[in-house]
């Protein structure tokens, strides 16, 4: 890479990928089931303006569909898990995400107005937790996900300390 | 603090306006009584009833509704049936609007509304009083206001850059503190507000307000208003709204949808009545769209007063808006294309923590440029680097955007038109070419739009073709930095790095920098924030890029 920015120190937890994995199986079930469900429709439709190739051939998209991103599914928890890290030193919050897009985030602690802890089911399954970062502007807030639980609760801890401290409201 | 040891009320005259203004909604149900009752004596009485029972009830409002300034708060309390009290704390004025209704403005009333929108606009709570004297509306006014002057008055190190090192607003910012705290801990003013200085030590003295005016907008620049392109549809507008009431009222009074439909069908046989109308109606476009814009904005003055700034408009309804000036941060200047053919923008005041920013908070109507700019610099203040171009796979970028969606479309749209064989489907795909090809001088001006800057104090970011918008804000007001990567970005190593504001729209991007530029713009502007992250480059930055105007 060569955005002239280093790495953040710390990864986030190995238990991450698995939750990614659901994610990706989920988002995947939803795609492949609506393309199915588009499919019946216009299956059993017998609309005129439909081109006789297309109406012959639907149950194909399904099928195209599920090829083309079953491929994701696996590469996708594995990407980010290279590319999502964290840290928090000289009192700004670095983190980076993202898989095929990626996105950096610099919080000064001084700027922080809230830091939420919270936990989607997935991530109560896993003994996971994600740290919600806010300021003023949500350019300027950030999400931490697939921490480990006692992570995410000493980073959200200490975080609120010590923007307590240096409390800084210019905006 | 001056404190009022009697609640007042709203004026009384108020309830000659309350009538008239609930005319249009009791028209209908008294009309029906009378139907209904067939017009019988006894109908008659119910509808002298329910009007007498109308009036009652607005006089029963205004009666028990006061208001009060006690100690540091403003109390409006409403005992109607229970007794509610709405306490809003002085500190938590952001800014008072004075609107004059033309009812109100017939009998020297004026509406008054008090806006507290603290973070956002998530607990924004807004107090109202419609129907005070015109003189109260001005000492309310004052005395709102005031508390804020003061305490921003009373601190001495008002010292430019200290932005870092701030003491804490307290309750000002901090939506869940206790207000009674307050006062305590004086914010920092902007540099060069010495505006708020005036009346420093002795808060208790009302002075005679120094003011300013920096621009009373001529008349003739009125002619400027379409060119934003918005006006220049009041003629669609208002035949929409006319055929939307005249439907309701048919409704009303039992004309069919047949009706409605044959008159359709009559006028559908006449096509040149139906040319004929859009014709007049695109005739009238500059002319209604003049007319509409100098309605609203008919004798806009920006001023200073008290620390504030004070940007006035109307014809009709003439309204007032106040800024806190120690909570601009910057502004952002607009240009429609025309607009900027014509040499003409508009300026929004970015303020923190303002609600309705995009109503409240602009600071000029359509004015020549370099208005625009002699009263930004004087009022807000100037950006003085000149902007920086963004790399030539920028301009490839912007032209593959804005030309590619319409190619494919163009390419999809063939397929039916090949297959098919009928001619109609032609149009689609002959449509998008043809959007395609304009999309070769949009993608290179909004090439030319890109531009980021910083001078040590502001920072400064610009896109945009058909609606070209630069922002220009202070680095105090800069909360955070996102930086965003796309696969295609990468691919040609931009980035879009995003300056996170805790004012106006929140964040401010510079689209399409170079990946190499990006961080070294931002450790520019905040170098303690990102030096321990970033890694030094051999082209980190370079200031040998020619200036864009």
């Amino acid at each position: 890479m060569s955005v002239p920015l280093r790495d953040p120190v710390n990864r986030v937890s190995r238990r991450a990928i698995t939750l990614w994995l659901l994610e990706a199986l989920f988002g995947f079930a939803l795609l492949v089931g609506g393309s199915m469900l588009a499919a019946v429709w216009i299956d059993g439709s017998g609309w005129s303006w439909v081109p006789g190739w297309l109406s012959d051939n639907v149950w194909w998209l399904p099928v195209a569909v599920g090829v083309l991103m079953a491929p994701f599914v696996v590469i996708e928890p594995f990407w980010r898990y290279a590319v999502h890290r964290w840290e928090l030193s000289s009192d700004v919050v670095y983190a980076r995400s993202g898989w095929i897009s990626r996105e950096w985030v610099f919080v000064p602690v001084s700027r922080i107005q809230t830091v939420d802890k919270a936990q989607g089911w997935f991530e109560r399954l896993l003994g996971l937790a994600t740290v919600e970062i806010r300021t003023a502007s949500y350019a300027g807030s950030s999400t931490i996900k697939g921490l480990d639980y006692t992570v995410a609760a000493r980073l959200s801890e200490s975080l609120a300390h010590r923007a307590e401290e240096l409390r800084d409201d210019a905006t | 603090m001056p404190a009022e040891a009697v609640p007042s009320r709203l004026s009384p005259l108020v309830l000659l306006i309350d009538p008239v203004r609930m005319l249009p909604s009791l028209l209908l149900p008294l009309a029906g009584v009378l139907f209904v009752g067939g017009f019988s004596p006894s109908s008659f009485g119910w509808a002298a009833v329910a009007v007498v029972g109308s009036v009652a009830y607005s006089v029963l409002r205004w009666a028990t509704f006061t208001y009060q300034i006690v100690g540091d708060r403003l109390e409006l309390t409403r005992s109607l049936v229970s007794r509610s009290v709405r306490t809003i704390p002085l500190e938590r004025v952001r800014g008072v609007d004075v609107t004059t209704p033309p009812l109100h403005r017939l009998l020297g009333l004026a509406v008054l509304r008090i806006d507290t929108a603290a973070h956002g606009s998530a607990d924004k709570q807004e107090g109202e009083l419609d129907g005070v004297t015109l003189a109260e509306a001005e000492r309310l006014r004052t005395l709102l206001l005031r508390p804020s002057r003061v305490r921003a008055a009373q601190t001495p190190d008002a010292a430019p850059g200290t932005a870092r090192q701030m003491p804490p607003h307290g309750p000002l910012d901090a939506p869940d503190a206790t207000p009674a705290t307050a006062g305590t801990t004086p914010p920092t003013l902007p540099p060069g507000d010495a505006a708020a200085l005036t009346g420093a030590g002795e808060p208790a003295v009302r002075q005679v307000a120094p003011e300013t005016v920096y621009l009373r907008v001529p008349r003739k620049w009125l002619t400027f208003g379409p060119l934003s392109g918005a006006y220049l549809f009041t003629p669609f507008a208002l035949v929409a709204g006319a055929v939307g009431v005249l439907f309701q009222w048919a409704e009303q009074f039992g004309v069919s949808g047949r009706t409605a439909l044959s008159i359709g069908e009559w006028l559908w046989h006449r096509p040149y009545l139906l040319v004929a109308a859009a014709l007049l109606l695109i005739a009238a476009m500059p002319f209604l769209g003049v007319l509409m814009y100098s309605v609203l904005n008919w004798d806009f003055t920006l001023r200073a007063r008290d620390g504030y700034l004070v940007a006035e408009r109307g014809l009709v309804n003439r309204r007032s808006v106040s800024l806190e000036r120690r909570r601009v941060r910057g502004y952002e200047i607009v240009e429609a294309l025309a607009e900027r053919w014509a040499g003409v923008a508009r300026v929004w005041a970015i303020v923190s923590g303002l609600g309705d920013s995009q109503n409240r908070g602009q600071l000029l109507p359509v004015v020549p440029r370099a208005a625009a700019l002699d009263v930004t610099r004087e009022a807000v203040g100037e950006l003085t680097a000149p902007l920086r171009t963004h790399p030539p796979s920028a301009r490839k970028r912007r032209l593959f955007r804005a030309i590619a969606p319409w190619l494919a479309l163009a390419a999809l749209g063939a397929v039916p038109a090949l297959t098919t064989g009928v001619g109609v489907w032609w149009v689609l795909p002959v449509l998008a070419l043809l959007l395609a090809l304009a999309g070769v001088p949009l993608g290179l001006d909004r090439y030319r739009s890109l531009g980021h800057t910083y001078d040590g104090t502001r920072l400064s970011v610009r896109s945009g073709s058909l609606r070209r918008s630069q922002a220009v804000v202070e680095r105090r007001a800069v909360v955070g930095w996102t930086f965003r990567q796309t696969w295609f970005q990468r691919r040609v190593a931009l980035m879009t790095v995003i300056a996170g504001v805790g004012a106006g729209v929140g964040g401010y991007e510079a689209i399409d920098v170079s990946e190499a530029d990006g961080p070294a713009f931002a450790a520019e502007v905040t170098p303690d924030w990102l030096s321990p992250f970033t890694i030094p480059h051999p082209a980190a930055h370079s200031p040998t890029d020619p200036p864009t105007t």
